[in-house]
């Protein structure tokens, strides 16, 4: 028994930290989300005990009988007793109200000049994603993974092309919807390095366990050569042989590869798709196995996805995971 | 009088669960697929008396650009929610009409056949409708990419 209790203690904790997590902050906007959490658990957590006191109290007394009074300090008692009681939830309240108040000009206070402007829209189910790039002032798209540069704000715009999403990525920030027909911004300022996770936080269909997208925050150096790669274009004379050819043909009415006939918006951009960590946002990791198990059949790993199943002789399916590896 | 509520009710709350069906989705791996064997083929009903089959039509009709031609004010042939059809409007008709397209491109060799099925489902379904429902679904539609076009939702 000791053991299991131990065991789920542990378990229940592990859950705290790690890549998808609001207990373990990493970003000034989840740090002011958390700070504001333990306040209300001190707060809430002290009403509670007093309630639970008042009732083990009143239990224990209610077996002696005693006449009440009113000659005696029995009224005047019991007036003191909710002049404290009441000027206590006075006290808390205020205490959780400022503290909401200071948490929330927290997360609008981060506005920065030179922030980062990053464009996201919700498909079912993936994330487009495109960077303004600073000198050109052009969009630089990309799918399913977001790269920060550390200790720098960067200003999301949300929008959706179909149903409600909600973006969210626990360890950064705090979550906020995304809606047709509007666009709602949100601003991330991380603070600690390395690869977190973000997941589709509104029920937007079949497989929105599968909406998701990982999250690396980076140094400001790394992040401007990640960037300009992304922003780069295939050279077309390195784009020949079949795996090329049959990916422009079929694969193409959907997807682009920039600098390539490829042109299709529909699903991602997949330009730099092999540099990527994962697949069909965040459904399967980035490997051979996963491209390959992907093109034959998308219908079986995410069922209901908008990716069809291409009918491709093995040799040719072979050729274009060959040639969407060599895409980094 | 509780008797005659719940008769009247118990069909309603039946119908309503039968509405349900139309939009059954089967979800899991793809079969091998071909082209329908004639306009009479068995398989027809599960595409066009579904409306999420009808619907995916619709949205692959916009993403594979064929909104960019194929709108309600365009004259002859390429008028596809006028009821005529010039190459039969049956469903292996416009499923040829679709998969051999005149002009090309013949979207056989670009489209994958569950999807031919879906949106010759949905092109057959058009004329069904109220232009004023068509112009509404293209609005809702709007935010979507269409071809090599896309322009997010503004």
């Amino acid at each position: 028994m000791r053991t299991a209790i131990v065991f789920l203690a542990v378990a229940t904790l592990a859950g705290c930290a790690g890549i998808q997590s609001p207990l373990s902050p990493a970003g000034d906007q989840a740090a002011a989300l958390h700070s504001l959490f333990t306040l209300m658990m001190i707060v809430c957590g002290a009403v509670y005990l007093i309630v639970l006191l008042g009732i083990v109290w009143s239990v224990l007394r209610s077996g002696t009988q005693r006449r009440f009074d009113s000659a005696s300090g029995g009224e005047r008692r019991l007036d003191r007793g909710l002049y404290v009681a009441a000027s206590a939830i006075v006290i808390g309240l205020t205490v959780l109200i400022v503290g909401s108040f200071i948490a929330d000009r927290a997360l609008v206070a981060a506005r920065e000049d030179d922030a980062v402007i990053v464009r996201i829209t919700g498909h079912q189910w993936w994330w487009r994603i495109e960077y303004r790039d600073p000198a050109s002032g052009r969009w630089i798209e990309t799918a399913n993974e977001l790269h920060l540069p550390l200790a720098r704000t960067t200003r999301v715009q949300l929008a959706s092309a179909d149903v409600i999403h909600s973006f969210w990525v626990p360890n950064v920030a705090g979550k906020i919807d995304m809606i047709p027909g509007r666009r709602n911004v949100v601003h991330l300022t991380p603070r600690r390095l390395g690869w977190f996770r973000g997941q589709c936080t509104e029920f937007c269909g079949a497989q929105h366990a599968h909406m998701a997208f990982d999250v690396k925050v980076d140094g400001q150096a790394a992040f401007d050569s990640w960037l300009a790669r992304q922003g780069s274009a295939r050279a077309p004379r390195r784009q020949s042989g079949r795996g090329a050819s049959v990916f422009v043909q079929v694969c193409g009415s959907c997807h682009r590869v920039r600098g390539t006939e490829a042109r299709g918006r529909a699903g991602p951009d997949l330009t730099h798709f092999a540099s990527r960590r994962s697949i069909a946002a965040g459904t399967l990791p980035m490997s051979r196995g996963g491209i390959q198990g992907w093109l034959a059949q998308p219908q079986a790993l995410k069922p209901g996805t908008s990716m069809p199943t291409v009918p491709l002789e093995p040799a040719d399916a072979d050729a274009v995971a060959t040639y969407l590896e060599t895409l980094r | 009088m509780r008797v005659r509520g719940a008769t009247i009710l118990a069909p309603v709350a039946l119908l309503a669960l039968a509405a349900c069906t139309n939009e059954a989705r089967t979800l899991g791996p793809s079969l091998p697929q071909t082209a329908p064997a004639g306009n009479a083929d068995p398989r027809v009903p599960a595409y066009q008396a579904n409306l999420y089959q009808v619907a995916q039509g619709g949205r692959y009709f916009m993403w594979y650009g064929c909104s960019g031609c194929h709108d309600d004010s365009a004259r002859g042939a390429a008028n596809l929610s006028d009821g005529r059809w010039r190459r039969g409007g049956g469903f292996a008709d416009v499923y040829r009409a679709i998969a051999r397209h005149r002009p090309a491109p013949a979207y056989e060799a670009t489209v994958p056949v569950e999807q031919l099925w879906q949106l010759t489902a949905y092109v057959r379904d058009l004329p069904a409708h109220h232009p004023e429902k068509r112009r509404r679904v293209t609005l809702d539609q709007e935010g979507e990419p269409q071809g090599s076009q896309w322009s997010g939702p503004q």
